[in-house]
């Protein structure tokens, strides 16, 4: 099974995603038109800060079973079968929202898309690049993404490098400093004073 | 939740340190003006590639960035590496402080030019002491000739310093030997201050500097070209025309807002502009035409450093720094901001919409949309400021009580520490100063300078800070916004001394001075290196021996940053409370926080705690003390 894997330490919060991802789904593809278009394509990516300024990209995670498709009362969410993907069939959608009740994620939107032609606002989550992915080009996010936070591929072999990381860990657990995923020394310092610089700030946590 | 009153405070608290600002910030929120602290949270999350300086949008190759995680793109279309595009950012910035700093000097030194000319109207010299020592330092002949001509020369002779033909800036012979030589073995004596500038520019250009350590040596160069060049030319030629500063006492915060007056904010930078503000609102007819419109006289007040400038030569009172901008609009008793440049930010229009007050920009480098223009020039300076005054007095009925929010108690405040009025106070010479750092009574010195920035609680970095040292027996100097904050929570009093250490708290006691003193505005920032400079030449030191290190608890401006290059370029460690974005490079960032130590003896350090910062400044101003042998 091929998906996206999100390593979030590697995410820097440069919301490169979110911009191809807004492009990919835009009538154009083009960015300068994309930015006339009405409705205006927005991402369904969407890169949120938790603490210290620290970031997670937060995507669609393509459930199966998907607790979205289960509540869906019209069917508009559907499965394509070849990649997996939880796709929305936009004029099926009622935008009752029940879908985003039920999704763990809370990456479900409603917006108006170009595929609609009346005026109302849909599921206009992530659809995994379906269309790309056909061509056998990979998703727009993960593409765009220059510091390794979006993976996409094999899961399990995906996941192996994290799977290593935690051998690693349980090997050398005597000498309990190492560290993995490794973190490059500067960006470690420099996460280290964003951390600082949220306790005295207005993003201090309550 | 806007009307939650335990929402507001818990939400004014996390913003600012001092009261009155939180009460303002509340008032505010309930009334959905929007402020830099909501523009921040919009703005999250920043970009990560910009934060660690390794994006690089120069030309159309572009734009780039480099994987700080080194798996990604290592190096720019054009192969520049996170080291190159790091340094190229960083000297990038650093033009634009220096440029922003000389740029004002410049406009200074043309007034006292046209002034000379008998062309500025509403100006005149009236420090001749300071106009004959600086123009004999020239190398102006004064005997036998009259200010006028003095002035004049002197002008001619530092707008030449802007150029190329005379390769040499004056004040650059101001510090000891010693440190001249370092400069001068370095390679970074500057040579102009806008060739310095502009070589900046062109270093950054694609295929031009590929090293990035040549590029930082050139900004170390560029940044003494501002504060031994463009920034001291600013505080001196000001001195001359409007008066050298000598201790004054005055009042600070939101509460120097009258209820009964016309309130006129002068914010921006220049005292060009707000000097003449001033002397327009003594106008007799204009205060008549106040009185007329119900409003019991005109109250000139202070933001941002031509606040500074005010405050230092006049004592007028002050509204408050960067982050007060829009809260001095919120209270609803503004009539009118008159800005000239620099921090004022580009939406203060749509706040000031908010209410009754009118913007009014003043400078063709700074229109700002929807404000008035009223184009200011040294020729009708003072036809213009009271164009200006009379704009604010027939803006007065429009304020709306009901929605007027003023805080009720000012702090009063003590300022007006010109190098001078320091060397006086002491009795003509560093001396007691000297013997008492010696003896240890006093460890050292710190000039905590900067801004403010919404990425930390208003004035908790300065006021944090400066209370720490001073209770550790160093004694504290202070420009720009820095100053405000501490002015705001008491420190600027003499009875502040009580705040301080056993060593300090005598020595303020005897002299009858705060223990935090205030230099002026940013650009008076060269007051301080004169301050060490002179010190130094008194020991016979070099100013980088000294026990003195530099602070910007809470910076933004690019302004801050060749401000701290010049501090250590010259020699004097600085301690940062906002990380510049230099962590892509690990090359760069051990350059600026080891390497230079071997070379200028300072470095820089970042550590946005202020407790933890005060550590770090007493470490190093230990280390100077034990290489001095005391």
């Amino acid at each position: 099974m091929k998906s996206v894997l999100v390593r979030p330490e590697r995410c820097i919060g440069c919301r490169h995603c979110e911009v191809a991802c807004a492009l990919e789904h835009s009538q154009s593809k083009e960015l300068f038109t994309m930015l006339k278009e009405v409705p205006l394509s927005e991402p369904r990516i969407r890169v949120e800060v938790g603490i210290n300024f620290l970031t997670f990209p937060n995507r669609c995670r393509h459930c199966d079973p998907a607790p979205c498709m289960q509540v869906c009362p019209t069917n508009a969410l559907e499965r394509d079968e070849g990649t997996g993907s939880v796709v929305v069939n936009y004029n099926k959608c009622i935008s009752c929202a029940a879908c985003a009740m039920a999704c763990p994620f809370g990456v479900i939107q409603f917006k108006e898309v170009y595929q609609v032609r009346l005026k109302r606002e849909v599921n206009a989550k992530c659809d995994n690049c379906l269309e790309r992915q056909l061509e056998e080009r990979i998703p727009a996010c993960v593409e765009a993404c220059k510091t390794g936070a979006l993976e996409f591929g094999d899961i399990n072999n995906l996941i192996r490098v994290s799977r290593k990381d935690f051998t690693i860990r349980m090997i050398k657990s005597q000498g309990a400093e190492v560290e993995v995923p490794k973190i490059p020394e500067n960006v470690k310092v420099f996460r280290n004073v964003l951390e600082k610089l949220a306790s005295e700030g207005p993003f201090k946590e309550d | 939740m806007y009307n939650d009153p335990l929402f507001l405070k818990k939400e004014a608290e996390k913003r600012a340190l001092n009261k009155t600002d939180q009460e303002i910030i509340e008032k505010a929120i309930s009334e959905g003006v929007e402020t830099a602290w909501e523009r921040l949270e919009k703005q999250q999350p920043q970009c990560g590639f910009g934060q660690l300086g390794v994006c690089c949008n120069r030309c159309a190759m572009g734009p780039c960035r480099i994987d700080p995680f080194s798996e990604g793109p290592t190096r720019g279309v054009c192969g520049a590496t996170a080291d190159l595009i790091v340094a190229r950012n960083l000297l990038d910035d650093l033009a634009v402080g220096a440029a922003a700093h000389s740029d004002h000097g410049r406009e200074v030194i043309e007034v006292l030019l046209e002034t000379a000319e008998g062309k500025g109207q509403g100006y005149k010299i009236t420090d001749e002491e300071k106009l004959k020592a600086i123009a004999e330092e020239y190398g102006i002949e004064v005997k036998e000739k009259n200010k006028e001509e003095i002035a004049k020369e002197l002008a001619l002779a530092m707008l030449e310093e802007f150029g190329t033909i005379k390769n040499r800036i004056q004040f650059t012979e101001r510090p000891p030997e010693k440190t001249r030589e370092m400069w001068k073995k370095l390679g970074i004596m500057p040579r102009s201050v806008d060739r310095e500038i502009v070589e900046a520019d062109h270093r950054i250009h694609m295929g031009v500097g590929a090293d990035y350590l040549n590029i930082l040596l050139h900004a170390l160069r560029a940044s003494l070209a501002d504060g031994w060049g463009g920034s001291m030319m600013a505080t001196f030629v000001s001195d001359i025309l409007f008066g050298t500063p000598t201790p004054t006492s005055s009042w600070v915060n939101l509460g120097v807002l009258a209820k009964d007056k016309v309130n006129i904010v002068t914010h921006g930078h220049n005292p060009i502009l707000s000097e003449m503000i001033l002397k327009a609102s003594e106008d007799s007819e204009l205060v008549n035409l106040a009185a007329q419109k119900g409003a019991s006289g005109i109250n000139i007040v202070g933001m941002c450093c031509t606040g500074n400038e005010l405050l230092m030569r006049h004592g007028i009172p002050v509204a408050g720094s960067l982050l007060d901008q829009e809260l001095a609009i919120a209270t609803g008793a503004v009539e009118a901001m008159i800005i000239d440049y620099q921090c004022i930010f580009p939406s203060i229009t749509s706040t000031a919409s908010c209410y009754h007050t009118k913007v009014v920009c003043t400078s063709e480098k700074a229109v700002v949309p929807g404000a008035i223009y009223k184009q200011f020039k040294p020729e009708s300076a003072l036809d213009t400021a009271k164009e200006i005054i009379k704009l604010a007095i027939e803006n007065f009925p429009n304020r709306n009580p009901d929605r007027v929010k003023i805080p009720d108690k000012p702090i009063k405040m003590m300022a007006g520490f010109s190098e001078e009025s320091i060397r006086k106070a002491l009795g003509g010479s560093y001396k007691p100063l000297i013997d008492a750092i010696v003896s240890g009574k006093i460890k050292g010195a710190a000039g905590v300078v900067g801004c403010n920035n919404p990425k930390i609680k208003m004035d908790y970095g300065h006021v944090t800070l400066v209370k720490e040292l001073i209770k550790r027996d160093i004694l504290v100097v202070e420009t720009g916004c820095a100053a405000y904050a501490c002015g705001k929570a008491g420190l600027l009093l003499p009875e502040a001394a009580d705040l301080a250490g056993e060593g300090l708290k005598p020595i303020c006691k005897a002299l009858g001075i705060p223990p935090v003193l205030h230099m002026g505005s940013c650009v008076d920032c060269s007051r301080i290196l004169n301050l060490v400079s002179n010190i130094a030449k008194e020991i016979g030191v070099g100013i980088e021996d000294l026990p003195v290190v530099g602070a910007a608890p809470e910076w933004y401006s690019q302004k801050a940053i060749s401000i701290g290059s010049y501090f250590v370029a010259s020699g004097v460690s600085v301690v940062l409370g906002i990380p510049p974005k230099i962590f892509g490079s690990t090359n760069v960032v051990d350059l600026l926080a080891n390497k230079l130590k071997g070379v200028v003896n300072a470095v820089f350090a970042v550590e946005p705690d202020p407790l933890k910062a005060a550590d770090l400044i007493e470490a190093e101003i230990q280390r100077k003390r034990k290489a001095l042998g005391i």
